[in-house]
C-alpha cells in the first residue's frame, strides 16, 4: 500500500501528504506537538467542564472526551465480489478482501458490515441509494434529487453538536455539494478549497488552549446585528406560507450559530490535550494532467477535520471524497468513474482499482484521526466514522449489498476487527440507529415508509 | 442536468406542460389579450449568487473583494431561479454572508470614493443620529429594494449609533449600519409577496415590480430611475411597465440579464467544472471552458442585441466569436490578437451554431471521450423540454469496448440500439448525439475515429440529418423548440415550477414568439408584461 501510494506521489509536488506519510509531520508542527503532550499524559486528565452538555448525552469516554460522529463517503460503490471479507468474526476468523486490503493498517479498528439493503423504491439510480442510506428513505422526486428529512450526521449533530463551536463542518476533496441534508431542499453544501476551510476553521477567530478568549468590542457589536436580522426574520416569517417559514428557519438557525459562535470566542478556550492550531495548508492543488491530486486533497482536508474534532470546534462531520455520479478522473483510471462504472467491460479492473484508491484514501483519514491522542487512546477511538457509499455496484445501480464500514468504537460502544454479515437483507436503517445509539442518543425509530425500523444492530455492538 | 442516463426502459418522452399541444395546428394570430390565469403563489427567492455579486457592484462600485465562494446555487428543473424559490441557505451560507456583509462595509468605508457616494452629511458628532439615518435610509432603499419602514431605519440607525459609541468613531458605527443592511434577510432574499400597501387585487405592488424587473431584465438591483417609478406608482400600470422595460432592454445592463437567462439554461456556469483528461485532450486547459462560455454568451448577445435577431438564429448562424485559444482549437485564423473578436466559419468547417461551440460540446461528454447519450439528452431536456425518464435499476449498462469489429461509437452503442430494453430510451437520444460524432469530447474536428471513418447522419423526430450542421437546422425546425425557449423564459423570471404554468399562457406567449421571429429582446419584453410576472396570489 505504501509503495502505491509513494508512486501516486511522485504526480506533483505535495507536501503536506508526503509529510503525513513518512510520518515527519502530520501538519509538522501540530501533531508533533500532539504527540509529545499526548505522551507526557500518563495521569488521569480534570474533566473539562466544556465536555459536558446539559442532556448528559454527548459524554464521554469515562466522563472526559466527548464522542464524535463522522461519515465519509465515496461515490459509486465498489464490486461485491471484491469487496466482501472472507469469513465472518473477529480478529483472525476473517480477512479483509481485496478491496478492503488497504485499511490493513486499522483493521482492528473496523466493523465491516456487508450485506445491509436499502429498502427504498430504487427509481433514481444512485440517488435513491444515497437518500436511503443517509437518510432512511426515498429521494425525493425533481432531477436534482432532495430528501424527505435530515441526513444522520444532522440527526446526531442536533443531539452532540449543539454547544460545539460548529454544529458540523461538511468538506470534500472534489466537490462542492457532499450529502449532508437537513430535509427537502436543505442541503448543507461541503467545502473543498483546503485554505477557506482552514480560514473558517483556524483563522483569525480559532483561540489554541492556553491563549486568552478575544476581547474585542466589535464581537458584541456583531452580535447586536445578529438580533436585528432575526427580529426581521421572524417578521417577515409572518408573512410567508409554510414552506417559506421552514426554509427561512434554516437561515435562523444560520443566524443562531453566529451567535453562538461568537459568545465562545468570548470565553478561554477548554484545555484540550492534543489541540493546537493546525499548520496553514502551503501547496496549491492543483489538478495534474487534468486530474484532481485526490490524496493531497483528501489528506489536507482530514488533517484539518482532524484537528477541528481535538479542538472541539465541532463534534460531527461529513467528509465526502466524490459524489455519486462522479466521473473524476483518479490516478492512473483510463476514464472517468462513473463512465467506467457502465462502459467499462468484463470484471471491470478499472473500477476495481478506483475503488481500492477510494479505501487508500479512507486508511489515509482514519490514521490522521488515530494518531491524534486523546487520553490513553486516540481521536478515532472516540469516534464512531460511518464509511459508505450509494450503491453497492454502480454498473447496475444495485441498492442491496450497500457498502458500510464503522471505523472506530465511540469509546467501546461497537465491537472492532470485526466483520458481521446479514444474510437476511437487513435494512440499513438499523447501522443509523445503532450510530445514534453509540452518540448517546436514545432511539425508538428511525426512517420513512419501508425503510423505518425500530431497533439497532445489535450484533456489533460491544 | 440529469446524471448521465445509460439504460431506458419503456420509454417515452414526457411531453410537459402546455408545450406541443399546437404542434398540429395551423398558425393562427394571438388573441389581444392573454387567457386568464391562477394567480400564482408567491414564494421568496434567495438572490443567487451573480445577482448577488451585481447587487454589490452597484451599490458600490466594482473592484470589491468578496468572499471566494458564497452558498452555491442549486438547480431545480435545470434553473438556478427555480432553485433560488424552493431550497433553504445552509449555515455554513448564512455564516459566509455574515462574513461578507462585514467586509464589504469595512471596504466601503475604507475608500474614500465608495464612502462618500453614501455619506454625503458631514458628522456632527461621534454619534450623529440625523447624519447615520441619512446614509442608512438613501442606502437601504437600494439594498432593499424599497424604502425602509420608520422602525426598520430606527434599528440599523440605533446600531450605527452603538456601534459609534462603542468604537468611538462615526464611520466605524455605520460600518456595523451597513453591514445590518446587507446581512438582513431583506437584502439577501426578494421579498414579493404581494402584500405591499398600494398593489392591486392579486398583483405585484410598485417596488415589487420594480425588483422583478431588475432581477429579471438586468440581473441586479433596480437603479434609481426604476424605484422612481416604482415610487410614482408607475410599475402598476400597462404603459408604466411597458415604458421601464424598453428603456430596461436598451440599456447596457439588460447584456446581464440576457447573460444570466442562457447561462443558467445552457449549463455554462459548468465550463468553470470541466472534467477532461488534458493527456488525451491536448489541447484543453484550464481556460477553455471560461473561453468556450464567452463565446456562446456574446454569440447571444450579438443575435439579441446588435441584430435583434430569432433565437433559432443560434443555432444556423456561421457567425461566432473566438479568441486565440478557441481558434486554435477550431483550427481557424485567430480574429483578433487580445481578447475575443467576431468571425464568420468557414462553410465546409463543419461547424455551426451552438451546436459546433465548444461550450456545448465539451459539457454534454466525458472526461476521456464523446458521450452521445449526454448530447442527446441536452437536445432533448434543455433545448425541447422533452423529460427522458430515469433509467431502471439492476439493468446492465456494459457497451462494448474498442475492437476492430466496433471501432466508432456507433459501432459501440448499437448494442443500446437494438436491445429492446435498451433502445426504447435511447432511441431518443443516441441517434441525435451520434450527429455530433465529428467533434470530440472538447469541440475538436475530425472525421474518423480509431482510425474508421466517422458517420454523423441520423433523424430527429422524423427529420433526417446529413451532419451535426444538418441537425443544427432540423432542431431550429422543430415544432418544440419554440415552446420550450418560452417556457424556460418564464420559469426563469418567475422562478415558478413547470407544473405551475399555465398551459393557455404558455401557448398564447409562444404564438407570439413565432409570430414575431422568435427575436429574444420580444419575448423577454413579453414575458416582463406576462400576467405570470405581474400577478400574485395568497400565500399558502
Amino acid at each position: 500500500m505504501m509503495a502505491d501510494w509513494t508512486r501516486r506521489f511522485r504526480t506533483g509536488p505535495i507536501p503536506l501528504a508526503r509529510n503525513w506519510r513518512s510520518g515527519s509531520a502530520l501538519s509538522r508542527r501540530s501533531v508533533l506537538r500532539g504527540f509529545v503532550r499526548g505522551a507526557a499524559v500518563s495521569v488521569a486528565l480534570p474533566p473539562l467542564e466544556a465536555m459536558f452538555n446539559t442532556s448528559g448525552t454527548a459524554y464521554a469516554c469515562d466522563g472526559i472526551l466527548p464522542k464524535r460522529f463522522g461519515v465519509w463517503f465515496w461515490g459509486n460503490g465498489m464490486r461485491p465480489e471484491r469487496w466482501i471479507p472472507t469469513g465472518e468474526g473477529h480478529g483472525d476468523e476473517w480477512t479483509l478482501s481485496e478491496q478492503l486490503a488497504p485499511l490493513a493498517p486499522i483493521k482492528h479498528k473496523l466493523a465491516v458490515v456487508t450485506g445491509l439493503a436499502c429498502k427504498v423504491p430504487n427509481v433514481s439510480p444512485h440517488d435513491s441509494g444515497a437518500a436511503c442510506l443517509l437518510t432512511a428513505g426515498p429521494a425525493l422526486s425533481g432531477s436534482e434529487g432532495s430528501r424527505v428529512g435530515p441526513s444522520i450526521d444532522q440527526v446526531i449533530a442536533d443531539s452532540i453538536g449543539a454547544t460545539s463551536i460548529y454544529k458540523s463542518v461538511q468538506t470534500s476533496a472534489t466537490s462542492a455539494n457532499g450529502q449532508s441534508w437537513n430535509g427537502p431542499g436543505s442541503r448543507n453544501a461541503a467545502e473543498r478549497d483546503p485554505y477557506a476551510l482552514y480560514a473558517r476553521l483556524f483563522g483569525e477567530t480559532f483561540i489554541e488552549p492556553g491563549e486568552d478568549a478575544v476581547v474585542d468590542p466589535r464581537l458584541g457589536l456583531r452580535r447586536s446585528v445578529l438580533d436585528a436580522v432575526m427580529v426581521d426574520i421572524q417578521g417577515l416569517q409572518s408573512r410567508l406560507g409554510s414552506a417559506d417559514q421552514r426554509r427561512l428557519e434554516q437561515h435562523l438557525d444560520g443566524v443562531r450559530e453566529i451567535e453562538q459562535r461568537l459568545a465562545i470566542l468570548q470565553e478561554n478556550p477548554p484545555n484540550l490535550e492534543s489541540c493546537v492550531r493546525a499548520d496553514a495548508p502551503t501547496a496549491d492543488f492543483a489538478d495534474v494532467d487534468g486530474r484532481p491530486v485526490l490524496y493531497e486533497r483528501n489528506a489536507v482536508m482530514s488533517q484539518l477535520l482532524a484537528m477541528s474534532l481535538a479542538c472541539d470546534q465541532t463534534r460531527v462531520f461529513g467528509h465526502y471524497l466524490t459524489d455519486p455520479v462522479s466521473d473524476v478522473l483518479f490516478p492512473d483510471a483510463p476514464a472517468g468513474h462513473h463512465d467506467l462504472t457502465h462502459n467499462e467491460g468484463g470484471s471491470q479492473p478499472a473500477v476495481h482499482a478506483i475503488t481500492t484508491q477510494c479505501m487508500e484514501m479512507f486508511a489515509q483519514t482514519l490514521e490522521i484521526l488515530d494518531s491524534i491522542p486523546e487520553g490513553e487512546s486516540s481521536l478515532l477511538d472516540n469516534c464512531a466514522v460511518l464509511g459508505c457509499s450509494e450503491v453497492s455496484l454502480a454498473q447496475t445501480h444495485n441498492i442491496e449489498e450497500m457498502p458500510t464500514i464503522i471505523a472506530g468504537s465511540a469509546c467501546g460502544f461497537f465491537q472492532q476487527d470485526v466483520h458481521f454479515r446479514s444474510t437476511a437483507q437487513v435494512s440499513t436503517t438499523r447501522l443509523l440507529i445503532s450510530l445514534q445509539q453509540a452518540m448517546g442518543m436514545s432511539v425508538s425509530s428511525f426512517g420513512h415508509d419501508d425503510a423505518a425500523e425500530t431497533r439497532g444492530l445489535a450484533e456489533i455492538h460491544a | 442536468m440529469s446524471p448521465l442516463l445509460p439504460i431506458l426502459l419503456a420509454c417515452q418522452p414526457e411531453p410537459g406542460a402546455g408545450t406541443g399541444q399546437r404542434e398540429n395546428a395551423s398558425p393562427v394570430e394571438r388573441a389581444t389579450a392573454p387567457p386568464d390565469i391562477d394567480a400564482p403563489t408567491p414564494a421568496l427567492k434567495r438572490l443567487t449568487t451573480p445577482q448577488y455579486v451585481n447587487a454589490l457592484r452597484d451599490l458600490f462600485g466594482s473592484g470589491l473583494v468578496l468572499p471566494a465562494s458564497l452558498e452555491p446555487d442549486q438547480r431545480v428543473e435545470g434553473l438556478f431561479s427555480v432553485g433560488a424559490a424552493r431550497t433553504s441557505i445552509s449555515s455554513y451560507g448564512v455564516e459566509k454572508y455574515e462574513s461578507a456583509a462585514f467586509s464589504v462595509a469595512g471596504q466601503v468605508m475604507e475608500d474614500e470614493h465608495r464612502r462618500t457616494r453614501w455619506v454625503t452629511c458631514a458628522p456632527s458628532a461621534i454619534v450623529d443620529d440625523a447624519c447615520a439615518a441619512e446614509v442608512l435610509s438613501g442606502l437601504g432603499e437600494h439594498a432593499w429594494r424599497r424604502p425602509l419602514t420608520t422602525a426598520e431605519l430606527d434599528t440599523v440607525v440605533s446600531l450605527a449609533d452603538e456601534a459609534a459609541a462603542e468604537l468611538g468613531d462615526f464611520h466605524a458605527g455605520l460600518e456595523f449600519g451597513i453591514a445590518a443592511l446587507l446581512t438582513s434577510p431583506h437584502f439577501l432574499y426578494r421579498v414579493e409577496l404581494g402584500d405591499e400597501a398600494g398593489a392591486p387585487p392579486n398583483a405585484h405592488g410598485n417596488f415589487e415590480m420594480a425588483s422583478r424587473l431588475s432581477f429579471f431584465l438586468w440581473n441586479t438591483i433596480p437603479d434609481g430611475e426604476l424605484l422612481e417609478a416604482a415610487a410614482a406608482g408607475e410599475l402598476t400600470t400597462d404603459a408604466g411597465i411597458a415604458s421601464q422595460v424598453d428603456r430596461m432592454l436598451a440599456d447596457d445592463r439588460a447584456r446581464d440579464g440576457v447573460r444570466g437567462l442562457y447561462t443558467e439554461m445552457l449549463h455554462l456556469d459548468e465550463l468553470d467544472e470541466l472534467n477532461k483528461d488534458t493527456v488525451v485532450f491536448t489541447y484543453m486547459r484550464d481556460t477553455l471552458g471560461p473561453a468556450a462560455r464567452e463565446e456562446t454568451l456574446l454569440g447571444i448577445e450579438a443575435l439579441a442585441f446588435d441584430d435583434d435577431a430569432s433565437y433559432l438564429e443560434l443555432f444556423e448562424t456561421r457567425r461566432t466569436f473566438l479568441n486565440r485559444e478557441l481558434a486554435a482549437l477550431y483550427d481557424v485564423p485567430a480574429p483578433v490578437q487580445d481578447g475575443f473578436g467576431e468571425t464568420w466559419l468557414p462553410e465546409d468547417g463543419g461547424r455551426t451554431g451552438l451546436f459546433g461551440h465548444a461550450s456545448f460540446l465539451a459539457l454534454n461528454a466525458h472526461a476521456v471521450s464523446t458521450s452521445v447519450t449526454l448530447r442527446g439528452i441536452f437536445i432533448r431536456e434543455v433545448l425541447l423540454c422533452q423529460d427522458i425518464p430515469e433509467p431502471p435499476a439492476n439493468a446492465d449498462t456494459s457497451i462494448p469496448e474498442v475492437d476492430a469489429s466496433s471501432p466508432t461509437m456507433r459501432d459501440r452503442i448499437a448494442v443500446h440500439l437494438e436491445v429492446e430494453e435498451c433502445a426504447s430510451c435511447h432511441r431518443l437520444t443516441d441517434p441525435i448525439g451520434l450527429g455530433f460524432e465529428n467533434f470530440d469530447g472538447i469541440g475538436r474536428w475530425r472525421l474518423t475515429e480509431n482510425g474508421a471513418p466517422i458517420d454523423p447522419s441520423g433523424e430527429l423526430d422524423g427529420v433526417s440529418f446529413a451532419d451535426g450542421e444538418d441537425l443544427g437546422h432540423a432542431v431550429a425546425q422543430h415544432p418544440r423548440a419554440p415552446a420550450c425557449m418560452t417556457r424556460t423564459a418564464l420559469q426563469y423570471a418567475t422562478g415558478g415550477l413547470v407544473d405551475h404554468i399555465d398551459a393557455d399562457l404558455l401557448d398564447w406567449h409562444t404564438l407570439g414568439f413565432e409570430s414575431e421571429g422568435h427575436r429574444i429582446l420580444w419575448l423577454l419584453r413579453d414575458v416582463a408584461l406576462s400576467p405570470a410576472f405581474r400577478q400574485v396570489g395568497e400565500v399558502e
